[in-house]
């Protein structure tokens, strides 16, 4: 063979290679979101579809609650410990646990009891004392819906199981983007508009692909602001950006809050029922709780925004914790006051978070749809409404393409054959270790069991 | 290739078992307050017609507060529990030495209050402290065992 000849066909053998590799780094990756897309697609559509309806919660909650909500200002307001007297007759023998004074004149006020391992919130009239009516905390319908957002209402599982599907999603979002990616050069068809008149095909194709791109940066959004909530990744990442002081400080979604300081024999004893004249006297004398009042005139004297909620100490060390997390994240405020002398201990407002901690606060209260307001909310659910599109679509898609016996899965490529890949999955995987686990997982199952058993191997196209 | 895998297995597991806990401490490396503190020091007995000296020690960043000029402030205020008796809202007096204290002839039995409204450096707090001068009435001791709250609404007005 002449050198020339020889050169050629050694260029065409490298670009057949190098087409070869393209292809099966495609399939590789085709692969990985084809099956991650049909595993967690039932929980985006959860998330997507509770989350349209929780980004409402104000209005709906204003709207089902307005009987327990609006008053009538008059001039004369009952002191905050009148209130709480009012709700405590309606339940003699509880235990106050929280008191929220109410955000305006035209608010109620809500005194949070627990009586017989039941917490309830009374509603109370802050200018009569009239009782509005009572709320067990366990039907309110709208933390119905935040649980199931947040935990499929199945607790720390589901919560893992929310976290898991969470943290694929981000996995889809990138190994969707490699897909997208138009691979050769042909206008915008296809890429960020849908192509109507290139046969079904395409058209299925275009209608998952193309939306998505078009959410994608929404849907990242909203995955990486509410992973911070997540028991796994977001407490861990809370607590690192907390220890390395750039976070929120502690207490305010982890850590404990500060004690009171003071010694136990400077406290007041309160006497048992039963005792007579003859208890001992030094042990009555002693510092008592500051009252509701002092506490409440403190929230006004330090800023606190008005919507706040006084939290009571649950023991002698305790502190009352005045809680505010209004719409906008600047409003933020978690205050802990000394239970006696109504000190304040700790004074954790928005100004007062590190960097990491303002970043993430912000997040969430854009996540939640509060931020800015009804603008904030319809954008969030055009990109709720686009993830169910989109996984809908997809699942369609796929419905579509299927064969009539197994998945229909692109070919495996092997996952060491597609270095590239392969490092940003683990990339992925460290940055979420419950995906780098569920990789694991995938590939012990895929070894053990898949490509052992034929009847497997031909179902899954291993 | 199993090598790899086991890696990973033991990279994962140490992610997850490795979960991090808050550092002691951590409080420091943000906004921190000096909370003013403050110890009533009730005698141990009272004495009939004569006056009596509740002593009043203030400390702020683990260090003694010796002077309340403006815009510091140490006030106090005293009542029976019964409203037959109360001294209103006066400055409380220092002597040569620099301690604080409050003098008042405490003549009949009963439960009693000292409320303190203290300032020093932004610090503002308000302790109050029940003590006994003789004996208790029956009626105090039932007004104890309910939680000694509610008075301070009848002995205040309203805002």
């Amino acid at each position: 063979m002449d050198p020339i000849k020889e050169e050629m066909s050694n260029q065409v053998s490298e670009e057949k290679t190098k087409k070869q590799k393209r292809a099966l780094f495609y399939k590789t990756v085709w692969r990985w979101h084809f099956y991650a897309g049909i595993i967690i697609a039932p929980f985006l559509l959860i998330l997507a579809v509770t989350g349209s309806v929780y980004l409402f919660k104000p209005q709906i909650e204003n709207m089902i609650y307005a009987d327990f909500y609006d008053v009538t200002p008059q001039d004369e307001r009952l002191a905050d410990s009148e209130i709480i007297d009012q709700a405590k007759e309606t339940h003699p023998g509880a235990v106050i646990t929280s008191f929220r004074p109410g955000e305006d004149e035209t608010r109620s006020s809500e005194v949070g009891l627990s009586s017989e391992g039941e917490s309830l919130t009374v509603f109370v009239n802050p200018y009569t004392g009239d009782s509005l009516g009572e709320l067990n905390d366990e039907d309110r319908i709208m933390d119905k819906i935040e649980e199931f957002h947040g935990e499929l209402m199945v607790g720390t599982l589901g919560d893992r199981i929310v976290e898991l599907a969470a943290s694929w999603g981000v996995v889809l979002i990138v190994t969707g983007i490699f897909l997208w990616l138009p691979r050769k050069r042909k206008g915008l068809a296809g890429v960020v508009y849908p192509r109507f008149h290139k046969g079904k095909m395409t058209l299925q194709r275009d209608l998952h692909a193309v939306p998505a791109f078009w959410i994608a940066a929404g849907m990242f959004f909203l995955i990486m602001t509410g992973l911070p909530w997540s028991g796994f990744w977001g407490t861990n990442f809370q607590t690192i950006a907390t220890n390395a002081g750039v976070g929120y400080p502690p207490s305010v979604w982890v850590g404990d809050a500060p004690s009171s300081g003071v010694q136990t024999k400077e406290i007041a004893d309160v006497p048992w029922a039963a005792e007579t004249l003859d208890v001992p006297k030094s042990n009555l004398q002693g510092l008592v709780p500051a009252s509701i009042d002092d506490i409440t005139s403190t929230a006004k004297r330090e800023g606190v925004h008005p919507s706040y909620t006084v939290i009571f100490p649950n023991d002698e060390e305790g502190v009352y914790t005045l809680s505010a997390f209004p719409p906008k994240a600047r409003d933020e405020i978690t205050m802990h006051l000394d239970q006696y002398s109504g000190a304040v201990l700790a004074d954790y407002r928005y100004d007062n978070y590190e960097s990491i901690g303002k970043l993430v606060a912000l997040g969430i209260t854009l996540h939640k749809g509060t931020e800015f307001g009804i603008v904030n909310q319809l954008v969030s659910l055009a990109i709720c409404l686009g993830i169910i599109f989109i996984v809908l679509s997809g699942f369609y898609l796929w419905w579509k393409r299927k064969p009539q016996h197994g998945m229909g899965a692109p070919k495996s490529g092997g996952l060491f054959n597609t270095k590239l890949f392969f490092i940003v999955l683990i990339g992925l995987g460290i940055l979420f270790p419950l995906v780098g686990l569920s990789i694991i997982c995938i590939l012990l199952i895929d070894l053990l069991l898949i490509k052992r058993i034929p009847a497997l191997r031909r179902f899954f196209n291993a | 290739m199993k090598k790899g895998i086991t890696s990973l297995v033991l990279i994962g597991l140490s992610l997850v078992l490795g979960a991090c806990s808050l550092n002691a401490g951590v409080a420091s490396l943000y906004k921190e307050e000096t909370p003013l503190h403050a110890a009533i020091q009730i005698p141990a007995s009272f004495k009939d017609n004569a006056e009596d000296v509740i002593s009043i020690e203030l400390e702020q960043n683990g260090e003694r507060v010796e002077s309340m000029e403006s815009p510091d402030f140490l006030h106090a205020e005293i009542w029976k529990q019964d409203g037959s008796l109360s001294f209103p809202m006066e400055e409380v007096e220092q002597d040569e030495d620099g301690a604080f204290y409050v003098k008042k002839e405490f003549d009949e039995d009963g439960l009693y209050f000292i409320k303190l409204h203290a300032s020093s450096n932004g610090s503002i707090i308000t302790p109050k402290k029940q003590f006994i001068v003789g004996e208790l009435s029956d009626e105090e001791l039932e007004i104890l065992q309910e939680g000694a709250q509610e008075e301070e609404v009848d002995h205040k007005h309203h805002h």
